[in-house]
């Protein structure tokens, strides 16, 4: 727990405008996570939680406060350098996969490495590497639609793996699963972390939540200790 | 990066083919268009100039029209007077026309009867297939004698040997007239037709026929030193400032190539006219489509900009998606086109001259109406925010 600071969020707020009223969606959040940690992030329904990670993912800006990834301030940046950030230095899974339909498992985990401007060659290869990690070497030409949910979310790890991002964030990536292939999924995020990855993940089941290392939890767009 | 999206545009077309296919039928219809316009222009060049270079170009025709003027100026003499006043003339003939019915026993037909001068067939040319054409004498002396085109030949006398029989010409009344020759088959000259002719001594006529001595028309000849469309154009200018432009008509290779030019130019303009509006109506189309398509796709677009897309890239996938679509159009426009042309110059017997340089401007075209009218669409689709797409059901 001794790494550097991989997300520094300094006095974040996120108000929304709906009509007459303010929805304070963070409310003051002052927290930062260190590399290599596995932080689960719980709280009810509303509290803030999916709105804090699009900030720290980048997918939004902070109404105020700082947010820092790796140390850079991302306040003031650009919606090009944002897009930049989120292909370097993040990777999302999310609860409903979120796999692009009309792509193979393999095209699918080649797609943030064309952003990032690599040559196929070398997409296939580091592609091909992130799904033999996660399991799914015998089915990289298949079709979201061919795989089962489990192994959609294999896919979508593959994916936010193979940018060798600084965070990996999941927001109930075993919300749409079984019991079993939940467990699955989630004891391949602690083979992750424990190969070094930082992993924030959000997620409703206390038993889940419990087994990561660290629980940041809020309230009403808090945090509670 | 751009053969990606190639690939996305190519994938993302196939999910709905019939969809594509209908998104695209105002691009099809308005590159064919184009297509077929240069091609059928090309064509029509190419036949005019063919049909001129294979002969009839030296010939002029004038067709006195009916009036003081006229009846005053157009007659026997006036063939030397044209001669003398025009350069680059070599023979002017008077020749007479009138449409009769024709009789050799059973067998009748309408026939084009033509009072020409005895050297009508040797100066165009024109030989006789049996017997001879008509001579100097017969004119002088008015003979009833006749030489028959081949096609009348063959209708009156279909086991031939109509030489020295008679055939009934009408006018008032029936004359009968002796066959003294039999002319091989011609194609015609310019507007000079041969085939359905009947020929009679040109004194003849006048005294059977014609109670004016106005010549029906003249038959120009222009030298061979000399370029025919300038004779043609000098005997207009001659022509106009002797009886003026409504007293006659005048028929030359010249108007040949612009009564062509100008059915060419009307059918142009009429396919040009489909082709813009066609073109417009093809690029809503594809907006339409693409617009569409953003909207479906707009949760595609906030995974995409999760993985680290940005504006620009999201923009780049959809113009090249609008490029492509038109592109795919304007393939099947150069199908479409050049069907329409092989038709249209089979139906009017040009020869196809497939117009090389009207694929280059179709695919420009397609090019640059995916690009005006896709642009909007992709810059909708690269705004688009990413939270709200990715929750986009
Ligand atoms: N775009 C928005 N416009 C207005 N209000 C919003 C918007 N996004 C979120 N909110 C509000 O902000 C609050 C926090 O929402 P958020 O999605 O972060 O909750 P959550 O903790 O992820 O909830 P859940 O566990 O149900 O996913 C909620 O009250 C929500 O209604
Ligand atoms: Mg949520």
């Amino acid at each position: 727990m001794s790494g550097n600071s991989v997300i520094e969020m300094v006095d974040v707020r996120r108000y929304f405008i709906v009509g007459d009223f303010v929805v304070k969606a963070l409310d003051g959040i002052t927290m930062d996570i260190r590399q290599g940690e596995f932080v689960s992030i719980m709280g009810p329904s509303g509290s803030g939680k999916s709105t804090m990670m699009n900030m720290i993912g980048c997918l939004d800006r902070p109404t105020s406060g700082i947010i820092r990834i790796d140390g850079t301030n991302t306040t003031e940046f650009s919606e090009r350098d944002l897009a930049y950030v989120r292909n370097e230095k993040i990777g999302f899974v999310f609860q409903q996969f979120n796999l692009l339909g009309k792509l193979s498992a393999l095209d699918n985990v080649m797609t943030p490495l064309l952003y990032a401007r690599i040559s196929p060659r070398e997409r296939k290869e580091i592609a091909i590497e992130a799904l033999e990690r996660v399991g799914l070497g015998e089915r990289m030409k298949h079709r979201p639609n061919e795989l089962s949910g489990g192994q959609k979310q294999r896919v979508a790890i593959a994916r936010a793996l193979v940018n060798n991002p600084s965070l990996i964030l999941a927001d109930e990536p075993t919300g749409a699963l079984d019991t079993k292939t939940g467990n699955q999924i989630m004891e391949l995020f602690e083979q992750l972390n424990a190969e070094g990855r930082t992993i924030v993940l959000v997620t409703h089941n206390r038993e889940l939540g419990m087994a990561c290392r660290r629980q940041i939890l809020i309230r009403d767009g808090r945090l509670e200790d | 990066m751009i053969w990606e999206n190639i690939k996305l545009a190519f994938s993302s077309m196939k999910v709905n083919k019939m969809r594509t296919l209908l998104s695209l039928l105002g691009i099809i219809i308005g590159v064919g268009a184009v297509v077929a316009i240069l091609t059928l222009g090309n064509s029509a060049t190419a036949s005019i100039s063919s049909s001129i270079s294979a002969g009839g170009l030296e010939m002029v025709s004038i067709f006195p029209a009916s009036g003081q003027k006229s009846s005053e100026t157009f007659d026997e003499q006036f063939c030397e007077t044209l001669k003398s006043s025009v350069d680059g003339i070599d023979f002017v003939l008077p020749v007479n026309t009138g449409t009769s019915k024709l009789r050799n026993g059973q067998k009748t037909t309408n026939a084009q009867i033509s009072g020409v001068p005895s050297n009508y067939a040797a100066l165009l040319n024109y030989e006789a297939e049996a017997g001879s054409f008509f001579s100097q004498n017969d004119n002088l002396l008015k003979r009833q004698v006749c030489v028959l085109g081949s096609d009348i030949a063959n209708e009156l006398f279909p086991d031939g040997n109509a030489v020295g029989q008679y055939v009934s010409i009408f006018r008032t009344q029936a004359k009968s007239y002796q066959v003294v020759g039999v002319m091989k088959s011609k194609d015609p000259l310019l507007s000079i037709m041969f085939d359905n002719f009947v020929y009679i001594p040109y004194n003849t006529f006048t005294q059977r026929f014609r109670k004016v001595s106005m010549v029906g028309s003249y038959v120009v000849r222009t030298s061979d030193d000399a370029d025919p469309i300038k004779v043609g154009d000098s005997i207009t200018n001659y022509l106009n400032a002797l009886v003026g432009k409504d007293a006659y008509d005048l028929f030359s290779p010249a108007t040949l190539a612009e009564m062509s030019k100008s059915i060419t130019s009307t059918f142009s303009n009429f396919l040009a006219a489909i082709a813009a509006i066609s073109l417009l109506v093809g690029g809503i189309g594809i907006m339409n489509i693409m617009l569409v398509s953003v909207s479906e796709r707009t949760r595609e677009i906030g995974v995409r900009k999760a993985l680290g897309a940005t504006n620009r890239d999201i923009m780049g996938q959809f113009i090249t998606e609008a490029v492509a679509l038109t592109m795919v159009g304007g393939f099947f426009g150069i199908v479409v086109g050049t069907a329409i042309s092989v038709a249209v110059t089979n139906l009017v017997s040009w020869t196809l001259h497939i117009s090389y340089s009207s694929y280059i401007i179709a695919v420009g075209f397609s090019m640059i109406i995916g690009l005006f009218f896709g642009w909007y669409p992709a810059r909708k689709a690269a705004r688009l925010d990413p939270i709200e797409s990715l929750n986009y059901e």
